[in-house]
Order: C-alpha cells, then structure tokens, then sequence
C-alpha cells in the first residue's frame, strides 16, 4: 500500500507499523519502549508522529500503516510532544547521570572510573584516566579545594570519599607519571603560542601536545608555573612535584621561552604571524595586555561574547559534557587566538583554570583542524539532588560502610598503594552504568529535555538490588517498557520479571517475593543490553 | 504451619479443578482464592502457578493490578466507604475520616487494633442517592455524617449475623386480590427494602392475604426508597415512599381490610410535598396515588421515556413468564424467523442508536464489522463494567431486566454470526451477577440459549465474567485483556476488537444499556425509536441523577431533552435553598456544565463541544457550596488512581496533573500553576493511548474553561465555596446558645467552652471535620 510520510511516497506492506514504513525512506525515529524481536506495548510515547488528515498523534512504533495515509515525522508539535514524553519520564526517573562528584568538578574528571580502576589496582590506567581531563594531577592534587568531595554522596553518610587525594596518588610515582605521555598520532606541523606557564597555560600545552601540535610557552618569570610558583608556598606544594608536572609537559616537546615579555608589537607582528593560533593564558596581574592587544575588558576579566562563548567552550574530543558555560577558556576574537585562567576571570581556583586551559587548547585544536569553532556536544544530564537518609543503605550495598580514610603518612605524605585501593573502594559508584548507551539520556539531550519540568513534589527513593551476580537493578529509573519482562517470558524464565502493582507507582519486579537471581537465571545478559536505560545495568564492565 | 500449607494446597487443588488450569482461569480463580482465605496467601499464589499454567509472573501482575485483591489478611468485617462522586460532594472524605477516628488508626493503617474492622475506600457502590453510603460486609448504610459515623459501627455489631429470613409466600395465585410490589435493587436493599420485604411477607401470611408480594428491579425512584407499590384492582394505585419495616403493617392492612389504619396515614399525606427532599425528609411513610398530579413522583415519572427500564417497577427480574407477557423475546422470534441478519444491521442502522457506554459509535455500524469478518468463531460481550463513580445504570438494568439484556445480545449474535457470548460484571455489583447468573439458567432451561434456538438452528450460549476491581477496563481493550486472564492494559486501536478481539477473533462489545434498548428497536421498529430524541441523537438515554437535586434517583430521557428540565422537573430543583452551579456529566471522562448552559440538550455532539461528554450515564449536580477546582481534583485523582500505568502521559502527567491541582487547592499555587495544568492536560489529552488518559483531563479543562476565576481564586489564597479545608476555617458566632454540643462532640478538643457562653475554636487544633458545624442547633458554627 502506498502511503506519504513527510511529503514522499512510500510503498509499505500490509500490517507494517508507520515507523517501519518510515525506515523504508530512511527517517529513523525515536523510540524507548520497542525492540525488534520483543513483544511490543508502546508506551514511552516518544516516537509520535502526527497523522496531517485528522491531527491526531499516533505512536508510530505500534501504528498500522493505512492506505493513502498522510504522516509527518518533523513539526514543531511533535518536537514538543516527545520533549514532553520525555521530560514527563524524567520527572520520574531518580538517578544520576554522571555522579555528582564529576558533576561538580570544573575540569569533570571522570572520579567514579578513577576510584574503580584504583580499587581493582589498575594505577597506569586510573592516571591515564584522569589526565585525560586534568593535565596536573600530582599538583592538584595538593592544592585542591576539592569541590568535587563536597558534593560527594558520601559526605553525608560516613565522609567523601577521599578524592583529591586519590587522584594525587595516581600520579604521586615518578616512573608512572613519565610514562604514557603522548599517544602515537602524525604530528600536524602546526605551531601555538602560549602566553603564561601558570597552571592554565601548561594545560593548554598539555592538550595541543597530546593532540599532534606544537606549544610554545612565553613567560616574563624565569622559571615556569606561574601563581604554582610564584603563590603557592612550598609548604602547600612541594616545589618537586611541581617540578616533576612541568617536566612532563616538555617531555612531551613543549618549548619554553622564559625571560620573554610580550610586547604588543611581539604580539602583533611574531606571535599572529609565526604561530597558527595564541592562547593568552597570562593570568589576572597582566592588566596591560589587553590594551596592549587590544582586547576588551570588563569587571570580571577579558570580555568575551557570551554567545561565542557557548559555542566554543563545548569539548568534544575529552568530555561530554559542559558543567559551566563560561567557566572554560575561549577564543576571544576571529584570528584565532584564544584566552583561559584568571584573565578571564577573578582569582579562581586552580582546578577551574586547569579546566579553562584544556578548554581553551580544545577550541584552538577545533580551529586549526577546521577553520571553525568547536561544536557542541552537550548530553543531558539527570541529577536527583541529596541522598535521603532512607537511601544510604541502598547506597552502601555494594561498597559497605567504612569510615574516610586518613594516610598514615600525613596529608602531604599521601596513600599507600593498599591505603589508596581501599579508600577507592569506598566510592559508591553514583554515576549511571550506562552513562552512553541510555537511551533515554541521548534523547533528552537530542529533545533539549528538561528534568524538571514536571517534578512533583517528592520524588521517588531509591533502591539497589545488587544479588544478582553481575545485574544491578535500579528500579526507580525504569521507564516501565516492560521489554525485560517480555524477554524474560519469551524466554521461559521459570520466574522472570513482571509489573507489579498499577498506575503511577507500577514497578518492575520479581514475583511473589522471588530474587533478581532466581528472576534472571538466564536472561541477565540479554535483559540487560535490553534494557533502555540504566535501570538494569551490569555491575562492572559497565562504565563504556 | 505445615497444616496450614496443606489446607492452602487442598483449597487451591478444589478451586483449580472448578476453574481450570489455563491462563485465563487466573482472575476467577484469585477471586475464589480471595474468597476462601478473606486475602491471597502467597503460598496459594504460589501453589496455584505450580499447578495451572499460570506464571508466578502472570499471577503477581494480575493480582497486583486490580484493586480487588488483597496480599494482607484484613479484619473480621470490611467497611467500605463510597468514595463515589455523589457521595463525595456530600462529604464522604470526612466520613472515612471520621471512621478512622473511631476505629483508632495511626497514619495509613487500615485495620483496627483488633483486627474488627478493615477500612476501604471503594470508587462506588452505586447508591448515590443514598450518598454518603457506607457498607460494613453487606449491610449498606445511607446518609452517613461523620458526626454519627461512630454509631454505623454499634449498630452493626449489634445486629450479629442475624439476618432477616423472608419466610414463603403461600397464597395460591389464583385467589389473588392484589399485588404489592416491593423494589429489590441495590439502592432500595441499601436502604432496608430487604427487612421491608421480609415484615410484609410476615404480614401477609400472618393475616392470610390474599395478596402477591412481588419483588420488581430498580423502580428508579431512588429518593424515596425503600418503596412500596399496592396494587389492588378497583383501587389507583398507591405507593408509600421511605417504608420502615415497622410500618409495613398499617399500610398493607389499611389497604386489605376496610378503614383503620389507613385514614391515619393519609391525613399525613397532605404536607408532604413541602418536605420531600430526598436527603432531608424525615424518614416517615409517605403515600402517593399513581394518577395524582404534581406530585414528586408524577413530576419525577412522567418526563420519561421507559424503553430500556421498560415495565419498570411492574416485572419481577427473573421471572421470564412475566418478561414474556410482557412481549419478551417477541423481537428475537422475529429475528430469528423473519429476518436475516443483514436485516437486522440495517434495522439497528436505521434506529440510529449509537453506542451507550459513552464514546457514542453507532452501534449498527459496529455489528457490520463484526458481521463483515470471515465466518468462524465470534464473541460477544456485554460490558457491564461500570467503574464511573457516579453512575449506576448498569447495574440497575443488568438488576432488573437481565432477559431484556439476553435477548437484546441473542439478537446482535444472530446479526453478527457470533455463538459465545460473555457478561462482564464489576465484582462490586455481587446482585447484578446473581440475577444474570438466574436469569441464564433459565433461558438454558427453556431453549433460549444453547443449540437451536426456537428451532431456528441458531445457537449462543453465554456465561459471565466478574470484573476485579480496574476502571481502565471499561476500555474494550483492557477488558478483552482482563477475560484473557492478563492486566487490564487497553492496546493501541486499530485493529479494533471487532476484527481483532477476544483471543484475535472478531468480538462485539457493547455497553450493557446498548443491548437493552435491541429488543425495543426490533418490536418497535427502528422509526419509533429514532423518533425519540434529536437530530444527530436517537432515542433515550438512562442517567443515575445524584447530587444537590431534591429527588435523585435512575431517570431515562428522551435524548434532547434540556439539563434544565432534567434538574429543574425531574430532580425538583436544588436541595436546601442553595444555587444551582452546575452539573457534572459523564463521570471522569466528562466535565462540567455550568448552570448558565443549562439549557443545552442532552445529545452526544452537544456534551462534547461543551467540553463534557455523554459518558456513561453519571449526572451529579452541583450547587454554590461545591468547589470546581475541587470536584476536577476528585475526578482527576480517580482516573490518575485508575491508570493502568502504560503510557507516559497517562501515568506520569495525570499524576503531575494532581499535584498541581492538590498544590492549587492548599493555596499554595502559583498564577503559573494554572497555565501549566492547562498545558499538561492538554498534552495528556494528545499523548494518552487510550480512551482513559485521552479523557482524563476533561474535569480538569472544563472547570478551567467555565470557572477559570476559582483556580485563580484559590491561588490568591480563598476557595469561594468553602470547600478546601486548607483555605477554611471554622468559627463561632454569636449566635451560638452555649449549649457545648459542639465540644462534645470535637473529636480533637479543639473547642473552648463555658455552658451559656459563646464557643470558640482553636483553630490549631481545628481538624475540619465539619462534626461542630452539623451538631449546633443553630447554626452558629460558620465557615470562613
């Protein structure tokens, strides 16, 4: 039968649901609660299409094509309708995406992973890890204010887990912390100008380095680490490790010019000429440049449009998602030349600059590769807020209680290897387990959805079922599709899983009283890599 | 303990035997499992999946979903609270409230320390008129204030399990003097027609009368039950409204032995017309004569139209000679001998009846369907699942004419080609099941259903299935989805149930006061019928009439009529003085008609482009002193408590919905919650699956379409009618005697008092269970 979807014609079969038919001209459509080869019972609603005849909404994912129908995928009604789906689902989806503790990190190290990888003894790749958003860990890892530790979930049961100083010892071993330093990619030829060896210019150098480029670091100082240096007394930092950091940025071939002032003519006829981008990263003393340079100031720092700063704070390559507009470097102006640390802003942490150093060598290796600024990859984010106090014994299965751990050797000391794997392991594991495969989160960001549109008053509480051998069970972020429990019938699971109860506070579960073990004798795998989002997800292995 | 699981296996082996051990046995046998244990024992449960074909899977889904079922053992007797709409508008939430006073319970539980009494509330037991209804086990009580909420409790314990046996009647027909008709619906048993029936058979037989006692279905005149009926040839006819067992004897004997009593209780008859107010009258005898004009009854009688309720209140439910001189099964004669089944269609085509349970499709359009699929195995139901908390009609006609229904299905299974047919009945209507169940037996008996039917070689059988307990099942759908022995869950139409239904075969499914009308049609012929009502709707429609009107009661109409008539002649306008706001039409899927509308006739186009909907027959009125965003938050809760949970929309925004309605009602709303209910039941209307969440914010838009100034009211913190106890407070005037009644009888001691002195409230500890303001004699006690 011959039908239109989105003004072309289409020959679809009899009993062929619209968005099969839709497949046939190459339109993909949104969807949740339907999997090939599972019986099917929409639900999720976020697949609506619009029948232009009678304006009504159908889900295409169950709708039986009809002749001479006439479908439309795209409008700014059905645009909305699916925001709304989704936005409704997620004001009753409680879980975090990524875990608060990342959340709150400007420079959004990946702290769950770390915490795993240190826990399982896997040091080398928990470094690797980390300095793949922070370029000074062993640093940092002194200094910190640690803002992620506060947001901990931890913090109110029995203490954060000791974040800073974990990511301090993953790279607190000479040997490690020289290792692994630049992956093995064609070096591209192109050359940047550093302005600054603070902790926002070694981070910038850190990240054109490792992505083929060459950077050239100016500083008036003699001796490179700027506000590290020249601020922070040794007390805090030790000048050693400080040393070991800006040793590793030149082994990975950064050149350093020291004793080097930047004049305006410097600027103007060496520095835009010679090199193919400039990053100012001179921190927040250097009033003159910006006249000098010829850049705006306003009472927080270097001015910066706002909107060019949306569009090129975005990281594409290192993380995914973007924790604070305006809090990363940026280019300032057409010619390619970029701004990060405290020029753009009062004195600030030295994470944030870290962070806005990244930023700014990301935008600056957008440019180089394309002429353009970096695009945008801003992945919706679910966050529930405070953990109840019902909630911490869910919490604590799978970690068990154990109070925060102190290094016998003194903060300045740092963990033990056996100190570090065991306060590792207090981490409760809060980012979502299919932080990239959920469904529902790619297209909450694809839908721009917001989580709390529609929050009620309360919100659900949390459980983990955690017996099953490597399924974890989170009811309370299904979305109630019911595919697992159709496998788990399809199947012949001897229990399997069912919908228990009706309306609103329908659940998925085991029935009569029955265990996730007894429920997914073997089905785990397949409910699992079935399942849309991370309500049930794989204990470890997880984490993509 | 090991006895114990042995008597659950020996039970459940019992029960699976009689029930059958494939998976759509699962509801029937959960009920009969219920039923012996008092709730689902988890080892039944278990045992039962062990040896049927069950999953535990299918059980836990299936006993979790409908409300019926209970996982925990309750007490020795249920106190079921009608939380319907009649009953809610007369304040049944202080009523349950004041139950759980009584009883003694903390937050959330149910059952009282002695494990006495469990306390439920339950969408409707369908005696609005009665409203607010409590039914403790099986005894109903009417017009129950929480003021003397307390003493239903006594009053049931007092009784025991002495029951009132109706001892035989013996007169021989043929020496008949007359007859006395006594109504046996639900409401009327409610009310004590029961004991009523059982005083005059003892009187009659005591005296030797010659004299039928008669008991006839719903006589629709529920204001003024329990109602007896005197017929005597030579004399008019005579009925007394709101009969007290005790009194039963006068009135027969006045009627069956010259003078006596009788001029006494005439005498009172003349100042009856002033008090007649259902819910306020005195409970005394009243008598009206049939032929007089004027009178409550005449004016509550004679605007309708009785095709559906034909012979109401003259034939006994299960007597099939009575319903055959009445010209019963004559229709399905004609049919089977006279028509072919296109004829049939095309007769119920030209009568223009569309379909009564709510949506309207027009029902000779809907056998073609059925009638056009390949021959083979067919289904028919009739569904009785009547779950909109305000209506009642259902079970009235399935109560009192369940042959009319039989022969109304045997009928549209001739037309349709279909040789199985299903009654599916609300559990909570146990009458209606009992009739039908009668009823069947009877026509198997006399040829009219099984193999060859009046020898036309057409056969049809039919059996019934008990609802658990799921208004989403009123969906064909669901309710399809129910007898399969799965969750009540609606599926996407099309495929519609008549290409696709009962176990994927094509199924007529039609509303119970659909197949009521059939036999009429065909008698009648399709002109008579679509010569009642108006243009674009054909022929009656019946309505349970509730609420603020002085005479409730079952009523059925001529389609067309005006709502105005309906409340103003038929239910004689708005009790107690007050103002006539509204009418509440279609239940939850319908919404509100404001009195200034009034005048709109009653047709199925008319009520949507209102913004209301023809439902399924719930007509609540309301007065000045209702809420409107109150009444959108009842329905609202009702269909949100009622969603099976399926679809986003359904779920989750009729859930966010009611929060911002319970936000709006505390005061504690925002101008912005307004637009952002409005934008939500919008989006649900669209998204929504089924008919269920489609319908569901209609409350909601209608009163915000009609009464937009009392959402906004209450966001400036008043609620105009007095309604949310958030935004009201009790005070005392001056008017007060001093008289302590009051603080008697404060359940929280929130009352000051010094005898001969003006009370006062405190109002910290003021609860608002309105118990001060019903007490005081003069009505000193003000809300503000």
């Amino acid at each position: 039968m011959k039908l239109r979807i989105d003004h072309r014609e289409v020959e679809a079969e009899e009993g062929m649901t619209i968005m099969q038919a839709a497949a046939l001209l190459d339109i993909c459509l949104p969807t949740l609660c339907y999997r090939k080869g599972i019986a099917h019972h929409p639900s999720c609603m976020v697949c609506v299409v619009r029948d232009v005849d009678t304006g009504r909404l159908l889900p295409a994912c169950a709708y039986p094509v009809r002749e001479g129908m006439n479908i439309q995928t795209h409008s700014r009604e059905i645009h909305d309708a699916r925001r709304e789906a989704l936005e409704l689902l997620l004001s009753d989806h409680v879980g975090d995406c990524e875990a608060p503790c990342r959340r709150s990190c400007p420079a959004f190290m990946n702290i769950p992973e770390m915490n795993r990888l240190i826990s399982s003894g896997q040091f080398t790749e928990a470094l690797q890890l980390v300095r793949e958003e922070i370029a000074l860990p062993l640093i940092l890892g002194y200094i910190c204010p640690a803002p992620c530790e506060k947001a901990c979930h931890r913090s109110s049961i029995d203490g954060a887990v000791s974040i800073c100083l974990l990511k301090r010892f993953t790279a607190d071993d000479i040997s490690r912390l020289y290792s692994g330093l630049l992956p093995s990619i064609e070096r591209s030829g192109k050359r940047v100008a550093i302005i600054g060896t603070g902790p926002s210019g070694l981070s910038a150098a850190f990240y054109l380095l490792r992505r083929g480029h060459l950077a050239v670091l100016f500083d008036r100082h003699p001796e490179a680490g700027g506000l590290l240096r020249y601020h922070i007394t040794e007390d805090k930092l030790p000048r050693k490790a400080l040393a070991s950091e800006i040793e590793v940025i030149r082994l990975m071939g950064a050149e350093f010019r020291m004793n080097t002032l930047i004049t305006k003519d410097f600027f103007d006829q060496v520095l835009l000429h010679e090199y193919d981008a400039v990053i100012i990263a001179t921190g927040r003393e250097e009033k003159q440049i910006t006249e000098d340079f010829g850049l705006e100031r306003d009472e927080h720092g270097l001015k910066v449009s706002r909107t060019t700063l949306e569009a090129h704070t975005r990281q594409p390559e290192a993380g995914t998602w973007n924790p604070e507009p305006g809090s990363h470097g940026s280019r300032v102006t057409g010619h390619g030349i970029f701004a990060c640390g405290n020029i753009l802003h009062k004195r600030q942490m030295a994470v944030r600059s870290v962070a806005q150093g990244k930023a700014a060598a990301l935008s600056a290796v957008h440019y180089l590769k394309t002429g353009k600024p970096g695009s945008a990859c801003h992945l919706f984010n679910s966050s529930f807020g405070r953990l109840n106090e019902a909630e911490y014994g869910e919490y604590l299965k799978e970690s068990g209680p154990a109070s925060r751990l102190a290094p016998a050797k003194g903060f300045m000391g740092g963990f033990t290897e056996a100190e570090a794997m065991k306060e590792a392991a207090r981490c409760m594991n809060c980012d979502c387990r299919k932080l990239s495969s959920c469904k529902l989160r790619i297209f909450a960001s694809e839908y721009q959805a917001q989580q709390k549109k529609f929050a009620g008053p309360n919100r659900k509480l949390i459980t983990k079922s955690v017996q099953h051998e490597f399924v974890i069970y989170e009811a309370e972020k299904c979305i109630k599709c019911g595919i697992c429990v159709e496998i788990t019938r399809a199947e012949g699971e001897l229990k399997g899983l069912t919908y228990v109860g009706r309306g609103f506070d329908v659940r998925i579960n085991v029935p009569l009283g029955g265990t996730l073990r007894e429920a997914l004798t073997r089905t785990g795998k397949k409910v699992t890599e079935a399942c849309p989002t991370g309500a049930l997800a794989f204990k470890i292995g997880n984490h993509e | 303990m090991k006895e114990y699981t042995e008597n659950i296996h020996e039970v459940v082996d019992r029960i699976v035997s009689r029930r059958g051990h494939s998976a759509d046995a699962v509801i029937p046998i959960l009920q009969d499992i219920q039923h012996e244990f008092n709730h689902l024992p988890e080892e039944a449960l278990k045992y039962a999946s062990q040896i049927t074909e069950i999953s535990e899977a299918g059980i836990e889904g299936v006993a979790s979903f409908y409300s019926q079922f209970r996982r925990k053992i309750t007490g020795e007797h249920i106190i079921s609270v009608c939380t319907g709409t009649a009953c809610h508008v007369k304040g049944s939430n202080l009523v349950y409230d004041a139950l759980c006073r009584e009883m003694k319970l903390k937050d959330n539980e149910t059952t009282d320390a002695a494990g006495v009494f469990t306390i439920e509330k339950v969408a409707c037991l369908g005696c609005c008129t009665l409203a607010p209804v409590v039914r403790i086990d099986t005894v109903t009580y009417g017009h129950v204030m929480p003021e003397n909420a307390g003493d239903i409790l006594v009053d049931f314990l007092k009784r025991g399990k002495q029951l009132v046996k109706a001892p035989a009647n013996a007169a021989p027909s043929s020496a008949l003097k007359g007859e006395i008709r006594i109504g046996l619906g639900s409401c009327c048993i409610a009310s004590g027609s029961a004991a009523v029936k059982a005083e005059l058979e003892k009187t009659v037989a005591e005296a030797g009368l010659q004299v039928e006692v008669k008991q006839v279905g719903c006589v629709g005149i529920c204001n003024q039950v329990p109602i007896l009926e005197i017929v005597k040839p030579g004399e008019d006819t005579a009925f007394y409204a709101h009969i007290k067992p005790e009194e039963v004897k006068q009135v027969v004997l006045s009627h069956f032995r010259p003078e006596g009593t009788y001029r006494r209780i005439r005498s009172g008859v003349v100042n009856l017309f002033e008090n007649l107010m259902a819910d306020e009258a005195p409970r005394s005898v009243q008598k009206y004569m049939f032929e007089q004009r004027d009178t409550p009854l005449s004016l509550f009688l004679s605007p309708q139209v009785n095709i559906a309720t034909e012979n109401r209140g003259i034939i006994s439910p299960c007597d099939i000679s009575e319903y055959r001189k009445a010209g019963g099964f004559e229709a399905l004669a004609t049919c089977l001998k006279s028509m072919n089944p296109q004829q049939v269609i095309d007769e119920i085509k030209a009568s223009g009846l569309r379909g009564r349970g709510g949506a309207g499709f027009p029902t000779g359009r809907k056998w073609q369907l059925v009638h056009d699929q390949a021959e083979g195995e067919k289904y028919i139901i009739c569904n009785g699942d009547e779950g909109d908390p305000g209506a009642f009609m259902d079970r009235m006609l399935l109560e009192s004419y369940p042959y009319r229904i039989i022969e109304g299905m045997l009928i549209a299974a001739h037309a349709v080609g279909a040789a199985k047919g299903l009654f599916y009945i609300r559990a909570e209507y146990p009458l209606a099941v009992m009739r039908i169940t009668e009823a069947i037996q009877v026509c198997r008996a006399e040829g009219l259903l099984g193999e060859n039917i009046m020898e036309s070689g057409f056969s049809f059988d039919v059996k019934i299935f008990e609802g658990a307990g799921a208004f989403v099942c009123g969906e064909e759908t669901a309710l399809i989805a129910s007898v399969e022995g799965q969750r009540g869950i609606p599926r996407l139409r099309p495929p519609y149930p008549a290409v696709h239904g009962i176990y994927g075969k094509p199924t007529l499914i039609n509303n119970t006061e659909t197949f009521s009308l059939i036999s009429w049609i065909i008698r009648k012929g399709s002109s008579a019928f679509a010569g009642i009502g108006s243009e674009r709707s054909k022929g009656t429609k019946v309505f349970a009439l509730a609420g603020k009107v002085k005479r409730g009661g079952l009523i059925e109409v001529p389609m067309g009529i005006s709502i105005r008539r309906i409340v103003e002649e038929l239910g004689g306008g708005i009790a107690g003085d007050k103002q006539f706001k509204a009418v509440q039409i279609g239940g939850p899927s319908g919404g509100c008609i404001p009195a200034s509308l009034a005048d709109m006739p009653v047709d199925y186009e008319a009520l949507s482009e209102a913004g209301a909907m023809m439902g399924s027959g719930g007509l609540i009125v309301l007065d000045e002193s209702d809420c409107m965003v109150d009444i959108a938050h009842y329905f609202l809760s009702f269909t949100q408590n009622q969603s099976c949970g399926q679809c986003t929309f359904c779920r989750i925004g009729t859930r966010r919905m009611l929060e911002l309605l319970e936000k709006i009602r505390s005061g504690e709303g925002v101008a912005e919650d307004i637009d952002k209910l409005e934008h939500l039941a919008r989006s649900t209307h669209a998204g929504s699956l089924c008919g269920l969440g489609k319908t569901a914010p209609n409350p909601v838009l209608s009163t915000l379409r009609y009464f937009r100034h009392e959402y906004e009211a209450h966001i400036n913190g008043h609620c105009p009618a007095g309604k949310c106890a958030p935004l009201i407070q009790y005070s005392i005037t001056d008017e007060c005697i001093g008289c302590t009644k009051c603080a008697q009888r404060c359940p929280s001691d929130a009352i000051t008092y010094k005898p001969y002195e003006v009370h006062s409230i405190e109002q910290e500890k003021c609860i608002k269970c309105d118990i001060c303001r019903q007490v005081c004699p003069v009505e000193a006690v003000k809300v503000i």
